[in-house]
């Protein structure tokens, strides 16, 4: 049993060798990869006002001053330039003169409201720029204003780091890397299975000595050993990257049983189905609706991987039993039905 | 058009029996439902970073009830441990946040930041009125710097924003909603790729080509259900989300065409069902990044209008935009739908379908295809004239990939790779007719490799003229598309590259890799003195 199992995996890897389709599915990755993560680079540099400050250098900004001026105070503070000029007419030359790039007017009382005229150049990628910078400082002032109405604002006053690129590690690039393998080894198990079918190669696959499930067996595990190959490769990759993965055991056995189910389940939709065309769509709808369903029910491996990653404290080898027992009782049900692959 | 309706018929049968009964489709629909549902109610609760803080809080506290945060409910001391020994990242206790000052507890701080803003905003929005909570009005006015006209007035701003309750402009969610239209022409074509795999696999393809009827009948009466299906799904899709219905119509025909363009693909060059599979993975991968990653930037940067997406992200926030911009992406994508249904009725035919091959070969052999019903005089300039959308997509695809290099190598990157690019598609012609023996003699190839430059060229400067107006702020993209406006000097470069590795590879024997090797340096120098500022 065991042996014509080995038999078939070798067979099923040397083709995907061979036919060099592999290679494919690596190029994939890596750009899924970098370009989520050149979509975060490009979104943090434009739509994260820390970051715009960190590398867009001195955005100047002109200032009707007053007496009384607490606006000035916090936006010098959010580290933009601040120039103060005695009136709007010399703050707007020195904006046609190119000396400022937008012009903040004192503050007006309008009805027991606060208003604030903001002058923004045409161009809208000027001036959307500045609108996030200066969103923060604005922030604050109608803070002051609110307390000195008698109303607090609590946990005003929290900092802490931009947390952007941390999420996008820990919650969508560790997990994306750890589980494309094993969407993609279940279109293959789909491929491998119905290609046999539609060929009308199984009748002599299966004369050689060869039971039907230990064929199924065969094709899966050669499926799970390639994405576990790949799984391995990226958590090295992004380790010699310098991201620290903690658990990096319990993250390997997780995507291992993982790559197991989507494999068995493309396998049963195979089994059932017996042609690409629908055991690939049924198969991507499935994983598409279990994804949503285990959100839903707040048992999502993507998270129990993100977790591990981060060293969660109560995060432990109990949460993966569960997809343990699911992927026991899909082999099962696989077994059970394999059958009606021959009818 | 008889003929076509015939057969896309004939594929709306097919799929009735693939699908037969009545139930499965009953159970699909369903299926879809249920996914709609599901992603409806997940739209809000999945964000960036679900399950990775863990908050202690003590005493009286707002409800967090946002995905990224696990909540405990601890006594003041024990908070203070957890905390300590870093199982807990932050603790609340009160109105006061203690933290630790490493990394993982700052992050969590400003992720909480971001929710107790919200939180406390519709508290207080909630328990005074509308002026005492929200004191501040900020007018926006708008001054034409090229236009030192006179005073700015403040009578009437353009816009009045409250700053607490104004996001700052990130078409995010827009660009989301847009997927929406992408999706099901993605998941259709499954079946649109399935039905030619069909007929091959059944040898019912031979019979169909001996019928009276030409590839371009086939092709077109096997995508009109789909692309009818397509367009219906654009039509309800809008109708749900309000948008205008003809626009988007508009706005997504040209997407549908070059999806179905690309998919037509795919059946026409596997070997084995693996192959589909990846060959499907990586053209979904790289046309969803093609249409997504330039929304991202909507009126952020003018290159984004290449995306149709960012078209329909201005639909949604109802900012009008010019037939100038519609064309800029809408264009490119019309002209490779043209080209692929041009390739496809050249190369439906039994020998070359059936054919095992290396996937180069196969390549090779398609656009010998499409080249050789024709003179090379004719047909090499003109396939290097034609192929410059896509090019062009291809160099927005590198430029994508090239935003994750180091600062300083993404110039250099993005040149490499489309003087590459470049390279092989201006001697690739000329390569595949001298293999297949079409071209021989040292004159040939000269003059191949000029008409090769020449189309090319012509192909580019248009392009340019339709985007110059359009990419004025993008300096990289500049430097891609060639700075020059003058013709000469690049016609007279553009010839020798490809003359370079048309002469290693027919003649010298090199083989085709090293002589397109040895093309590229020679043309990314030639690009690099020209940024410098050489020429």
């Amino acid at each position: 049993m065991i042996f014509t199992v080995l038999a078939v995996v070798k067979k099923e890897l040397a083709s995907v060798i061979r036919d060099g389709t592999i290679v494919i599915s690596i190029l994939i990755q890596l750009f899924i990869a970098s370009f989520s993560s050149g979509l975060l680079l490009g979104m943090l540099a434009l739509y994260d006002p820390d970051t715009i400050m960190q590398f867009g250098g001195n955005i100047k900004i002109g200032m009707v001053s007053a007496a009384e001026d607490q606006l000035g105070p916090l936006m010098r503070e959010r580290g933009l330039h601040v120039t103060e000029y005695a009136t709007l007419a010399d703050a707007n030359a020195a904006f046609y003169r190119g000396e400022v790039l937008a012009i903040v007017d004192t503050p007006q009382d309008a009805n027991g409201l606060t208003q604030v005229n903001l002058y923004l150049p045409t161009s809208e990628t000027t001036s959307s720029l500045i609108r996030m910078v200066i969103q923060e400082p604005l922030k604050q002032y109608e803070n002051t204003l609110r307390t000195e109405k008698g109303i607090e604002l609590r946990y005003a006053d929290l900092k802490g780091k931009p947390a952007t690129s941390f999420e996008f590690v820990y919650s969508v690039l560790i997990p994306m890397l750890m589980f494309f393998p094993a969407f993609v080894a279940g279109s293959m198990a789909v491929d491998s299975i119905t290609e046999e079918v539609e060929n009308k190669t199984l009748q002599t696959l299966l004369s050689a000595p060869l039971t039907l499930n230990s064929m199924l067996a065969g094709k899966i595990l050669a499926s799970v050993i390639l994405a576990f190959l790949q799984c391995i490769a990226w958590l090295s990759l992004l380790q010699l990257n310098g991201i620290v993965i903690q658990n990096t055991g319990w993250i390997l056995l997780l995507a291992l049983i993982i790559a197991g189910i989507t494999s068995t389940s493309a396998a049963l939709s195979a089994v059932l189905l017996k042609d690409r065309e629908r055991s690939q769509f049924i198969y991507s709808l499935i994983l598409l609706a279990s994804a949503a369903i285990s959100t839903l029910l707040n048992i999502s491996p993507i998270t129990a991987i993100s977790r591990f990653a981060i060293g969660d404290a109560y995060t432990s080898g109990l949460n993966i039993i569960i997809f343990a027992l699911f992927l026991g009782g899909l082999s099962l049900l696989l077994s059970k039905l394999s059958r009606r692959l021959l009818a | 058009m008889n003929q076509i309706l015939v057969i896309a018929w004939r594929e709306v049968t097919r799929l009735r029996k693939r699908f037969g009964g009545g139930a499965s489709p009953l159970a699909v629909l369903l299926l879809l439902a249920m996914l709609g549902l599901s992603s409806y109610f997940l739209r809000d609760t999945v964000s960036l970073g679900a399950g990775l803080y863990r908050v202690g809080v003590s005493g009286d506290v707002p409800l967090i009830e946002d995905s990224r945060f696990s909540v405990l409910s601890v006594s003041p001391q024990e908070g203070r441990t957890l905390l300590e020994d870093k199982t807990i990242d932050v603790f609340i206790d009160g109105s006061q946040v203690i933290s630790r000052s490493d990394d993982r507890s700052q992050y969590a701080v400003r992720a909480l930041k971001q929710y107790m803003e919200v939180a406390e905003l519709t508290r207080v929005g909630n328990s005074y009125d509308g002026d005492s909570a929200f004191p501040l009005r900020v007018g926006i006015n708008y001054l034409d710097a090229s236009q030192p006209a006179g005073e700015a007035d403040a009578a009437t701003p353009a816009e009045v924003i409250i700053p607490s309750l104004t996001p700052p402009p990130a078409p995010f969610t827009q660009v989301l909603i847009t997927l929406i239209y992408i999706m099901p022409i993605t998941f259709i074509s499954i079946f649109f790729t399935s039905s030619f795999m069909d007929e091959k696999m059944n040898r019912r393809l031979t019979v169909l080509l001996s019928a009276p009827v030409t590839p371009f009948q086939i092709i077109m009466g096997k995508m009109l259900p789909y692309a009818l299906f397509a367009l219906s799904t654009t039509i309800l899709i809008a109708w749900f989300t309000k948008a205008n219905i003809l626009l988007a119509l508009a706005i997504f025909a040209p997407t549908t065409l070059f999806i179905f363009a690309i998919y037509l693909m795919v059946p026409l060059f596997y070997r084995t069902f693996k192959d589909t599979t990846f060959i499907a993975m990586l053209v979904t991968t790289l046309t969803t990044s093609y249409l997504i990653f330039p929304a991202m930037f909507t009126n952020v940067n003018d290159l984004s209008y290449i995306s149709p997406l960012t078209l329909a992200v201005k639909m949604y926030r109802e900012e009008p935009f010019g037939w100038r911009e519609y064309l800029f992406p809408s264009f490119p994508m019309t002209a490779i739908f043209l080209l692929t249904m041009f390739a496809g009725t050249r190369l439906l035919n039994e020998e070359f379908l059936m054919g095992y091959k290396p996937l180069t070969r196969k390549v090779g052999d398609a656009i010998y295809l499409m080249l050789a019903r024709s003179k090379p005089y004719i047909s090499v300039p003109l396939w290097s004239l034609l192929v410059i959308p896509a090019v062009y997509m291809f160099q927005i695809i590198f430029l994508t990939f090239a935003t994750n290099l180091p600062v300083g190598l993404i110039l250099g990157f993005t040149l490499l790779a489309s003087a590459l690019l470049e390279e092989i598609v201006k001697s690739v012609s000329i390569v595949v007719l001298a293999r297949h023996g079409v071209v021989k003699s040292w004159r040939e190839l000269f003059g191949l490799s000029f008409l090769s430059a020449l189309g090319f060229l012509i192909g580019e400067k248009l392009l340019l003229l339709i985007s110059i107006s359009m990419v004025s702020d993008a300096p990289v993209a500049g430097a891609m598309f060639g700075v020059g406006l003058l013709l000469f000097i690049p016609l007279i470069a553009h010839f020798i590259f490809t003359s370079i590795i048309v002469v290693a590879h027919v003649k010298l024997k090199f083989p085709y890799p090293l002589a397109l090797a040895v093309g590229t340096i020679v043309h990314f120098i030639y690009n690099v003195s020209v940024m410098r500022g050489g020429f």
